[in-house]
């Protein structure tokens, strides 16, 4: 001990059983992170570890690890150690185990071929002993006892080879059948959960700084596979996506970039097939449904918190805008077909489809600008108004500036979904599968001034075009290919662009949003 | 504390003292000529018959002074005893409280500001504020200042005043400058008027908003406890600055401090609870000699 006197208050020292607790926390993270690799098929269970499979290996270490908790328990409450344990584990616990142990013992009736009855009085007398050995023993036994022993078991039906890597259960009513290479990972993913809180409880010493450490650990557990599903997310299509995008792409002399998967069309000419006009559909489809709805919904947004009366109207108005926000996309896609086609030239075009989304962006725009709005505080209202400054024009040099962050979030929030949208699109702005690089809206090449009313014309808004997330659907549903020659890689290439553009679409928000925040505080 | 409690509180601490009160008889009476105070100068506020209501609430009752001009005029008093609502009568601040009704003449002047058709803006320009906590607009220090006078008109700015040759960069730069060092704070950010006025310290924001008020040059400025959110350093700088801004303008001065009314104004006027003004005078009568018992008691901190 580095000092003479260990007060209460000052721990500075490591006791050995804190090291062999924070190592079981640590050994319990690699399982679950191995656990989750498998899951996601990065490593397989019938791999070979060190001359045994990795499933088995898995079986050996959740029975190391179930052991450990156990002892982490007996040690203290046999007061081996300096632990400060609660009276219980607590009601959360005690009903967590008793659902657990219920679980397993109705599981382990049914694999020995008992009826409902059997398994149901086998799931109450296990339940009932992980009740009882929860609920009843002091905080030390309670939260370490059911936990090792659950993972013992696995760890024993895992090394033992019950369930392993050739192993199947046809789910009888399900008409479905469970592999051994879900389960093996499904149940090395819940165990190391459990010993790792048990073992995290044990290391903090039980009581409220164990209970502490315990909460910690799950969390981290829980916040890491999160972020590793979300990460598999995007790696696994930019991995499929890569070679589609990067297909005859080539950096020539003098800088000159040929990049055909974004510039050519897909149609007959082309010698390699790219989606050239449906990435520019979803691009003026955004831009469109954006410079629609913004306007508008800031617009709403002022009125009703700066000066409409709160009372029933404003209610009225939030609920319908809430409503309004979560109305189903296709929804908006048949008001889009029976309203606005035939207000636009009687066929699909692309001006029918960027007001459809605008009006889904719309209410999103409104709620989040609303409360932007009403973040922004009164001492700002009060001063202008007492340097004698109007409404309008402190709504527009103050408050509104001091919103635009909260309105960029909102925008961008909206873009990342209606980007995406496929069902508004397929029965609004139509356009082929495969269309050819012609078929590419010309928004900004495409007025014309006419001599006659409306002197200004736009053919480019008012025909068919195709979209990122429409064509991806066309090509899958539809099955063609017509001029490419590898369909699958060109369906994931599009799939990877349709991910980058929202992603684009997000960072140009988020810089704006920053810029504007530096802006205000700085 | 509600209004009874306090009533009643201020009735005990009065008999425990044997003051001039019968038992049953609660406060003591205001008299007309304790706040029947004739100002030295020339009168720029004529406040007459000021009710206020908060929808049931009457926070000011009858209230009646004169504020004179190039002066400092100081309003103390207990929490909720109406003086901030006074002071937010002067320039029609109230009118931003929905539920708030207002009776009485205020005139300015010799106009009353509370008759039909008087024009808000106008109002607010001659008739400026400084509040409680430091506001300044998260901008830089030179948009705040010149934030008014932008706004009125008076300095145009921008891109359309500069592609159009009406752009007055020296005009607002002097404005700039001449209002931060009316403020006392000029030598303190000549260097970083670019800067966002967030960055500063809480008296120098306060400072700053004395500052964009005197840039739309008003005539009287109405201060709402306008050192309470400051520590003594910055709370001192700020009383210099009142004592001297009385030279040019007519400063109402709302305040908890009576160190600090006793310190900076000329005239007192002592509002107790029931949103009543019970005496008004010269600031050192206020404070050696009051003729209310009750505002005897309330400067000597036996009550409020």
């Amino acid at each position: 001990m580095s000092r003479a006197t260990q007060t209460a208050l000052v721990r500075d020292d490591r006791t050995v059983y804190e090291a062999v607790a924070g190592s079981a926390v640590g050994v319990s993270g690699v399982a679950f992170a191995l656990g989750l690799a498998a899951l996601l098929d990065v490593v397989a269970i019938d791999e070979s570890v060190a001359g045994i499979e990795l499933s088995v290996a898995f079986g050996v270490l959740l029975l190391a690890l179930g052991t450990a908790v156990v002892g982490f328990g007996v040690t203290s409450r046999l007061a081996y150690v300096d632990t400060n344990p609660q009276p219980s584990a607590g009601i959360v616990a005690a009903v967590a185990f008793t659902a657990v142990w219920f679980a397993a013992g109705a599981v382990a009736a049914g694999a020995w071929g008992l009826g409902t009855v059997g398994r149901l009085g086998a799931g109450a007398v296990l339940g009932g002993i992980g009740f009882a050995t929860t609920a009843f023993p002091r905080e030390d036994i309670g939260s370490t006892a059911p936990a090792g022993a659950i993972a013992g078991l696995f760890g024993l039906l895992l090394g033992g080879g019950v369930v392993g890597p050739g192993w199947e259960q046809v789910l009888t009513g399900y008409n479905a059948t469970l592999f051994g290479d879900t389960v093996v990972p499904v149940v090395v993913l819940f165990a190391s959960l459990v010993t790792g809180w048990s073992a995290a409880k044990a290391y903090g010493g039980f009581g409220a700084r164990g209970r502490n450490v315990g909460a910690y650990v799950l969390i981290y557990l829980v916040v890491g596979s999160i972020l590793t599903v979300l990460v598999g997310l995007v790696a696994f299509v930019t991995v499929k996506g890569l070679p589609g995008l990067f297909n005859g792409f080539d950096v020539g002399g003098a800088g000159l970039v040929r990049w055909p998967f974004l510039t050519n069309g897909a149609g007959l000419l082309a010698d390699i097939a790219g989606v050239f006009p449906a990435l520019m559909g979803t691009i003026w489809l955004v831009v469109g449904a954006v410079l629609f709805a913004v306007p508008t919904g800031v617009g709403a947004a002022v009125f009703l918190s700066e000066y409409a009366e709160q009372g029933r109207f404003t209610g009225a108005v939030e609920v319908a805008t809430n409503g309004l926000w979560s109305t189903p996309s296709i929804v908006f896609g048949l008001f889009g077909a029976a309203f606005l086609i035939p207000r636009f030239g009687n066929q699909k075009s692309l001006i029918a489809g960027m007001l459809t989304l605008g009006f889904m962006l719309l209410p999103l725009v409104l709620i989040t600008s609303r409360e932007a709005i009403l973040a922004v505080p009164d001492d700002y209202r009060d001063a202008s108004a007492a340097l004698g400054v109007s409404k309008w024009q402190t709504i527009r040099s103050v408050v509104l500036p001091a919103a635009i962050p909260g309105v960029t979030t909102g925008v961008i929030l909206g873009v990342g979904r209606i980007a995406g949208e496929t069902a508004p699109i397929l029965l609004t702005m139509g356009g082929g599968v495969l269309p050819a690089r012609s078929a590419a809206p010309d928004v900004l090449g495409g007025f014309r001034l006419s001599a006659s009313p409306p002197f200004v014309s736009n053919p480019a808004l008012l025909e068919a075009t195709s979209a990122l997330p429409y064509q991806l659907y066309a090509l899958i549903t539809a099955g063609l290919s017509g001029n490419i020659r590898n369909p699958q890689e060109y369906a994931w290439g599009l799939a990877l662009t349709l991910l980058l553009v929202v992603l684009v679409f997000y960072a140009i928000g988020i810089a704006t949003r920053y810029y504007f925040r530096r802006k205000l505080h700085q | 504390m509600s209004q009874t409690d306090t009533a009643e509180t201020t009735a005990n601490r009065t008999d425990g003292q044997g003051a001039s009160t019968t038992a049953g008889e609660t406060v003591e009476t205001t008299r007309p000529e304790w706040t029947n105070y004739e100002t030295g100068g020339e009168t720029k506020l004529a406040v007459e018959d000021l009710d206020v209501h908060y929808g049931d609430d009457h926070a000011l009752k009858g209230v009646s002074m004169d504020i004179p001009e190039r002066s400092v005029t100081a309003l103390i008093g207990p929490s909720g005893c109406g003086k901030s609502t006074f002071l937010r009568c002067l320039n029609r601040m109230n009118d931003r409280i929905r539920a708030a009704t207002v009776d009485g003449t205020v005139d300015l002047d010799g106009e009353d500001i509370y008759q039909d058709g008087v024009d808000l803006v106008e109002l607010r320009k001659r008739v400026g504020m400084v509040f409680q906590s430091p506001n300044p607009f998260p901008k830089s220090i030179r948009e705040n200042v010149s934030y008014g006078p932008r706004k009125h008109g008076d300095i145009e700015t921008g891109l359309l005043a500069r592609l159009t040759g009406r752009a007055e960069p020296d005009r607002e730069e002097t404005l700039v400058e001449r209002s931060l060092e009316r403020a006392a704070l000029w030598d303190e950010v000549d260097d970083r008027l670019d800067d966002n006025a967030l960055g500063l310290s809480g008296g120098q924001q306060q400072r700053l908003c004395i500052a964009r008020c005197l840039a739309v040059d008003p005539e009287v400025i109405l201060m709402d406890e306008p050192a309470s959110a400051l520590d003594p350093i910055a709370t001192s700088k700020i009383e210099d600055l009142i004592e001297d801004l009385a030279q040019d303008y007519t400063v109402v001065v709302v305040t908890h401090s009576m160190q600090q009314a006793a310190r900076v104004s000329d005239q007192t006027a002592v509002f107790l609870t029931g949103g009543e003004l019970v005496e008004y005078d010269d600031t050192e009568k206020i404070f050696e000699s009051p003729e209310s018992q009750r505002v005897e008691d309330y400067i000597s901190g036996k009550f409020g």
